[in-house]
């Protein structure tokens, strides 16, 4: 019966809306008509206007461009409302019987397996030197250079990637530090991998190399500046076979990398000791480095972390919660303005604040920034 | 509020703007003084002469302090302020150009014509350009204001134009009923009724109408304004809502509250006023209403052959 009473009015309204209505000749100026949109008005003022409004077609079309444009779409009212609903939602959510009985056991699981992952990892952090030095004894007499990579990609791990040229290339890449072995070139200084090496094999090394040298045998050594040496190594690398050349210990089994690392190191000090030598001096400093660089790696590992978490765009800092990147300025209390991406509204923000459009670019997804003083909501 | 008062208020809030302002562009307290003086006086003394001080203390403190620093160091021919201007507002001017013109070239003029009113082609009195920065009064944000001056200078560029296709509408809608009707060689509802129905109806109808031009009228200023928005400028509830400040949720559940107080407003002119009764006013809305919508209907039915 109401929804029927509600028709009939909304027709005698529109038929009320088609008739013509005298205008007034004053009109609000801009600046009235702008501080109407943004609802930047005092009580009084904006009766006033609203009164005025209510009569003029022409201010009211004003009004309404510039409601839209300005992006004030989502109303005061549903934000003070939504911004807590949103937050009570959350904590509900939070609480909730189901999440009691499953996510909560699901997620101590989660984190019990974190601590093993972690505590696993620093073990093996912690016992890398001594492994190494275990394996040298083990097989004093062979000059070996460890070289161990941590696999990172699936790209890294399949076969074939023993093969020189593709080591060499692969060297170059900042990410992997699969430093060539063998009668390759020392590894650049931003490549180096885990490096071990024990006075043994420097002594292992040197014999060999003064054995070739006196058999006039060994090849070029790789370290020296001449292009003519150099090329003749390559030359030389290009041409020594499957077992000479460079192993790059990526597998993640320990068992298989330490069997590589033998091998390669053994051939490589058999085939190349002037490289090797070489290749010393700079294993050796690596030696030295090696846990400042494990250090830096840690800690670049943790600050890769934190900007996943936090980042800092057009000088405004955002906190990823689930989905969202949340200015960190923003509180729940904050009316938030919605602006949908490609809209009007956000082609006329963007306009007016080209560093939000900045942000927009540099974050996916739904975004909240606090912007002079008002919150806005894209997504 | 005494004079002496008003001003300390004035110039401390002056000094309170200036210490917000994160470039305040070398500007006097003395140079904001009457801009400040301006806007208190027309958003508030003017509704409200005797406004607490509180309230004027706190309308300054509200002012976008940035934004009118720089017109003001606009106005005083500060041309590091002007390239401000135009570079942080290039973009905002020819978006609104766009969106108020028909095509590029005339979204292109309108900026560059604004661009002029802007910096002031004419002179005053005093020497100073007559530039359309003075009336920017801090109050809402600069991007708003300069979209709103694009507005209205679009409005009066185009106005003549709007008319005549605005005109031209009428004319088909009138043109349609008139077909309509002369195609049913009578009106809608003749069919169905006796020339005394017909003339009853036709003044039940004016009177009806009558009434609730009144008691539209009769409306509070935003239910009136919910109502003009709604009904007459065609808007969707999420726009009214903007423009009212409210969410369409909220405007939506004004605008039923409103269509009911209106049927009871119109009910009770047409009772006690016009003699109707409780029955033949419940009857009239039914068989109004009904016949607005076969009108409706007729006319849509026409559009589409």
């Amino acid at each position: 019966m109401r929804q029927e009473t509600n028709n009939e009015m909304d027709l005698l309204l529109r038929r009320l809306g088609r008739q013509d209505t005298a205008a007034p000749d004053d009109h609000l100026d801009a600046d009235e008509l702008n501080s109407y949109a943004e609802n930047a008005l005092p009580p009084a003022a904006r009766v006033r206007y609203t009164e005025h409004l209510a009569e003029c077609a022409r201010c009211r079309d004003l009004v309404v461009q510039l409601s839209s444009s300005a992006g004030v779409l989502v109303a005061q009212e549903t934000a003070k409302v939504s911004e807590p609903s949103w937050l009570s939602k959350f904590l509900a959510s939070l609480f909730s019987p189901m999440v009691l009985r499953y996510a909560v056991p699901a997620l101590g699981l989660v984190i019990v397996a974190a601590i093993g992952v972690v505590v696993l990892r620093n073990e093996g952090t912690v016992n890398y030197a001594p492994v190494a030095e275990r394996r040298e004894e083990a097989q004093p007499a062979q000059g070996r250079v460890a070289v161990t990579q941590p696999s990172s990609s699936p790209e890294e791990t399949r076969p074939g990637f023993t093969d020189t040229a593709k080591s060499v290339n692969k060297s170059a890449a900042p990410d992997n530090t699969g430093a060539a072995t063998g009668a390759a070139a020392p590894p650049p200084p931003n490549a180096a991998p885990i490096v071990s090496i024990t006075t043994e094999v420097q002594d292992a090394a040197k014999k060999v190399e003064q054995q070739r040298a006196d058999t006039k045998e060994a090849p070029a050594p790789k370290p020296t500046p001449t292009t003519e040496d150099l090329k003749k190594a390559d030359a030389d690398e290009r041409k020594q076979p499957a077992e000479n050349a460079v192993v790059v210990a990526n597998e993640p089994a320990a068992e298989k990398a330490k069997s590589q690392e033998t091998k390669a190191a053994t051939d490589a000090a058999a085939a190349s000791p002037a490289s090797a030598r070489s290749r010393d001096d700079t294993s050796l400093s690596a030696l030295g480095g090696v846990a400042t660089r494990r250090a830096r790696r840690e800690d670049a590992g943790e600050k890769d972390q934190d900007e996943a978490v936090i980042r800092t765009v057009a000088g405004r800092r955002f906190r990823k919660q689930g989905n969202v990147w949340i200015d960190t300025d923003h509180s729940s209390s904050r009316v938030v303005t919605s602006v949908a991406r490609g809209s009007e509204q956000y082609r006329a923000l963007v306009a007016d604040e080209p560093s939000i459009k900045q942000i927009a670019d540099a974050l996916d997804g739904e975004i909240i920034v606090v912007w002079k003083g008002r919150a806005y909501r894209i997504r | 509020m005494e004079s002496g008062n008003h001003q300390t208020l004035l110039n401390e809030g002056a000094a309170r703007l200036l210490a917000r302002a994160s470039d305040s562009r070398s500007l006097a307290r003395e140079s904001l003084v009457p801009r400040i003086t301006a806007a208190v006086e027309k958003y508030l003394l003017r509704h409200d002469p005797n406004t607490p001080q509180a309230e004027i203390s706190k309308f300054i403190d509200e002012m976008q302090a940035d934004d009118l620093c720089l017109i003001i160091a606009c106005e005083r021919g500060d041309e590091n302020a002007w390239n401000d201007l135009v570079e942080r507002f290039t973009a905002t001017v020819r978006s609104a150009a766009r969106s108020a013109s028909s095509n590029e070239d005339a979204a292109e003029d309108l900026a560059q014509s604004i661009w002029a009113e802007l910096y002031g082609l004419r002179t005053k009195k005093d020497g100073m350009p007559a530039s359309k920065l003075a009336y920017y009064s801090g109050r809402g944000s600069l991007a708003g204001w300069l979209r709103a001056v694009v507005a209205q200078l679009a409005v009066d560029v185009f106005r003549k134009q709007s008319r005549l296709v605005q005109t031209e509408e009428d004319a088909d809608l009138d043109r349609l009923a008139r077909d309509a009707n002369i195609g049913e060689g009578q009106p809608a509802l003749a069919g169905i009724a006796t020339p005394e129905e017909s003339m009853s109806n036709r003044f039940a109808q004016n009177d009806m109408q009558q009434a609730l031009n009144r008691a539209v009228q009769e409306l509070a200023a935003e239910d009136r304004l919910l109502v003009k928005l709604y009904y007459f400028d065609n808007l969707r509830l999420r726009e009214v809502g903007a423009v009212l400040g409210v969410h369409e949720a909220t405007a939506s559940r004004r605008l039923t509250r409103i269509q009911t107080d209106l049927r009871k407003r119109v009910a009770k002119i047409l009772i006690d006023e016009r003699g109707w009764t409780q029955a033949e006013t419940e009857k009239s809305f039914a068989e109004v209403a009904q016949h607005l919508d076969t009108d409706l209907e007729g006319l849509l039915t026409k559009e589409r052959v």
